[in-house]
């Protein structure tokens, strides 16, 4: 169970004086299961190869597959293949259309076709995924809610299509520090319980080493690196620099702490298992 | 496809014609459309046509770019002509086929009025391929100023037009990224009847004018905030003043049409 | 420069109920200061700031800027013509769809005679680094440059305070960087005063001064050091400390002896390695 891209080309604008390489000979494959990071500066092309896994962009040449079916086709069951990737925009809030809560959520599964009860045992489970009550939220307007609680409604919106592979462009971007932790707790929460693969388009660093299992780093429409986040961190720190990547905060606190003489383990990803290093460093307890 | 449109684009330079008060522009574009009206001979039609290839040329566009401005219309100017032409009374058939006939009267009217709207549009086109929308803007509200007295809001039509032109293309990139992303719900665009289509258009246009109405009062507070009251006491960065080539503009374009005028009615004036 | 004293501003929203954004809020902001504040969404930090313009109005309490009191309609320009106020949506404060005439829309509103417009807007553009960018469509600049555009149409009203509302929440980490330098040199070079809302705490570290604030009201406030040490406070609120902060109050509460003021990796480094 995978999605693939073999050899796939992307130029936007073909023929006009704004002809532009977006991806370059990109072959990659997600795998079910795992949490992928994508990072990448704005005009990397990461935006132009995600919309490639749900068959939004069609490549110029090259091939996308999912689960060994190829979604180029108009068939129904390219179309089907294709609705196995949810695809969560940048600020999805901004595509809620509809007038409550429950309808809004229920348009992505309905499209699927799914039966009323599918639908509504779908909107149920997305809606305690993304921690929204049902009684409390169901019947009321969207557009009332606070930006928080709207991102939660979109999110949900597309977890309800019940999608094998869950793409988030930048979930957590414009929300307070509060509010970012509980959307990836969600997040994780989905991966853990259905398995799904996550696709996680990041600016950054942080969230990057922090939850994801492997990490693609694209650069000028190329895959630049493909691996874990700790060994693309600690072994290609300057690379990453010089496309104008950055490593997380604790590599670098962990990096000055090493170059002082302290013994800081590689690939240390959070806070909290900086601090037992150092005390294991410096001896204490 | 929308990029290969040219009708409307402002393409810089520093030619003779970029270089006029838009105001210039503007009424001598409209003198010259009096002047199209004026004309129905053929040697009034090839001064016509003279002028606006002479216009071309000064202003320096590259011709085939002019040329391509004709393309989103050019159907409506074919029915045009085939209307005239299967329309027109005549006696001199040239061409019959079942109950269709054609005749030289219209062939000859459809001609006319063919070249009448291509003759037109270059003409209009030339004036926006030389000015900037911005420049274009002004030298409407100025334009507008004298009859604001009968209630014409010149300062308020040019600014929702800097701002219109402003937001389109926000807005394009607006409406293809809900589009993709309602795609990406398993939305359908594209089939169905007109109804249905109508229906499944509101998970593209409710979200779309939702956050019009966002970015429009954000908008107004962005403005409020840099002390936008309204048009009156505001100054222009440039404030616009005709020059001696303007003059001369007018001048060409007024010599024009009173020498269209003069071969149109000229021979009854003689009589006179 | 600004004074805030005993301010409140209640609203009632959708349902009917009323809400205390502000509820006695008491700052003063000293010329050439630069002040961040931060707090979780809802806790009142925009709201604050759009009193600091007279886009809002106090419910009770007094708001002076420069010695005027914003209430007054009179005092209205003049206030919002010293100042200055940049959103969180770059697309959404840019009025032209050229660059250079954008900056100019200010000063145009406030009457400045034409000639002197120009010289304006070519020191405002220089001020921000976007000089070259003068000719150019805001639609096809980065997120970070059109924030630059929208300081320098703020900077062509020569104002002595610019409010900042979230201006990297949409950004990119380039974005973001560009806009606190920018901020930071207007500041030094140019003395303005600024009033820097965020989430970020990487930028309320340029600060001279961290406002903390929570459901309307101000719950601390001091230098960075002071502010960002109180790493549990902040948490509590919502809010991250700096990462080497969160590290030192860690190895502190397991009996560890470490100065209390370590915010920076350097400090750090240097408590520890000492």
């Amino acid at each position: 169970m995978s999605i693939n891209l073999t050899n796939v080309f992307y130029t936007y604008m073909t023929g006009t004086p704004f002809e532009r390489q977006a991806l370059n000979d990109v072959s990659v494959s997600i795998e079910k299961g795992e949490i992928l990071a994508i990072i990448g500066h704005t005009g990397s092309g990461k935006s132009t190869l995600v919309q490639h896994l749900n068959g939004l962009l069609k490549p110029s040449s090259g091939k996308v597959t999912i689960d060994d079916i190829d979604i180029s086709g108009r068939g129904g069951e390219a179309k089907k293949a294709r609705q196995q990737v949810g695809m969560v925009f940048q600020y999805p809030e901004h595509q809620i259309f509809a007038e409550t809560v429950y309808e809004d959520i229920s348009f992505g599964p309905r499209n699927r076709g799914f039966s009323a009860e599918e639908v509504d045992k779908q909107v149920h489970e997305a809606m305690a995924f993304v921690g929204l009550d049902f009684d409390t939220f169901a019947k009321r307007s969207p557009f009332q809610l606070s930006g928080g609680q709207m991102r939660r409604v979109a999110i949900a919106g597309v977890v309800a299509m019940n999608p094998d592979y869950l793409v988030l462009d930048e979930p957590s971007a414009g929300l307070d520090p509060r509010s970012r932790n509980a959307v990836f707790k969600e997040i994780l929460a989905l991966h853990k319980e259905r398995g799904i693969a996550i696709v996680l388009v990041t600016h950054s660093m942080e969230e990057a080493a922090k939850y994801a299992n492997r990490m693609l780093v694209i650069n000028k429409g190329k895959i630049l690196f493909d691996g874990k986040p700790a060994e693309i961190f600690s072994q290609h720190k300057d690379e990453l620099v010089a496309v104008g990547m950055d490593e997380p905060q604790v590599y670098k606190l962990s990096a000055l702490l090493r170059s002082k003489g302290l013994d800081i383990a590689e690939g240390i990803a959070d806070s909290a298992e900086l601090v037992k290093n150092i005390k294991k460093a410096k001896g204490w307890r | 496809m929308l990029s290969e449109i040219t009708l409307g684009q402002y393409f810089p330079g520093n030619s003779f014609v970029h270089r006029l008060d838009p105001r210039t522009k503007i009424l001598a574009t409209l003198i010259y459309i009096i002047a199209i009206f004026l004309a129905d001979t053929p040697l009034a039609y090839g001064i016509l046509i003279g002028f606006a290839a002479l216009v071309i040329a000064v202003s320096q566009l590259p011709v085939g770019m002019v040329l391509k401005s004709l393309k989103p219309i050019w159907i409506i100017i074919l029915i045009t002509m085939i209307i005239h032409m299967f329309t027109a009374p005549g006696e001199t058939v040239v061409f019959t086929w079942k109950i269709f006939k054609i005749t030289e009267e219209g062939l000859i009217l459809g001609t006319k009025m063919a070249l009448r709207l291509i003759l037109l549009l270059l003409f209009s086109s030339v004036l926006t391929f030389t000015t900037s929308p911005i420049v274009l803007t002004d030298g409407i509200e100025k334009l507008l100023r004298p009859f604001k007295a009968i209630g014409v809001p010149a300062h308020e039509l040019a600014m929702m037009m800097t701002i219109a032109l402003r937001f389109i293309p926000t807005l394009l990139e607006e409406t293809d990224r809900i589009m993709k992303a309602q795609t990406a719900r398993g939305a359908d665009f594209s089939s169905g009847n007109l109804l249905e289509r109508a229906k499944n258009m509101l998970p593209l246009l409710v979200p779309l004018f939702v956050s019009a109405f966002r970015r429009a009062e954000e908008l107004a507070i962005a403005m409020e905030s840099r002390c936008y009251r309204g048009g009156e006491g505001r100054t222009r960065m440039h404030e616009l003043a005709y020059k001696s080539i303007d003059y001369t503009a007018f001048g060409a374009v007024i010599f024009l049409a009173v020498g269209l005028a003069v071969l149109r009615w000229g021979a009854g004036l003689c009589a006179l | 420069m600004i004074s805030i004293k005993g301010l409140k501003h209640y609203y009632t929203d959708a349902d009917g109920k009323e809400v205390k954004a502000l509820d006695g809020i008491d700052l003063d902001i000293k010329k050439g200061e630069f002040v961040a504040i931060i707090g979780a969404n809802g806790s009142g930090k925009s709201t604050l700031a759009r009193h600091l313009n007279a886009l809002l109005l106090p419910t009770e309490g007094t708001c002076t800027v420069g010695g005027l009191d914003t209430v007054e309609e009179a005092n209205m320009w003049d206030i919002r013509q010293q100042v200055g106020m940049v959103f969180q949506n770059p697309d959404n404060q840019i009025v032209a769809a050229i660059v250079e005439e954008d900056v100019a829309f200010g000063p145009e509103n406030i009457g400045v005679p034409s000639e002197e417009i120009r010289p304006r807007v070519e020191k405002a553009l220089a001020a921000v680094g976007m000089t070259d960018y003068a000719k150019h469509a805001p639609h096809l600049l980065s997120g970070g440059q059109k924030q630059r555009v929208a300081i320098a149409g703020l900077m062509a009203l020569e104002p002595d305070c610019i409010v900042l509302d979230e201006p990297t929440a949409m950004l990119d980490p380039q974005g973001r960087k560009e806009i606190v330098a920018t901020v930071k040199s207007l500041n030094k070079d140019k003395g303005i005063t600024i009033v820097y809302i965020t989430h970020y705490m990487t930028e309320a570290l340029a600060a001279d001064r961290v406002v903390v604030m929570e459901k309307g009201h101000i719950r601390f406030m001091g230098t960075p050091k002071e502010v960002f040490s109180r790493v549990d406070e902040l948490e509590k609120l919502g809010l991250e400390a700096p990462l080497a902060a969160k590290v030192a109050s860690e190895l502190r509460k397991s009996g560890i002896k470490l100065p209390k003021d370590i915010i920076t990796d350097e400090e750090l480094a240097q408590a520890l390695c000492q």
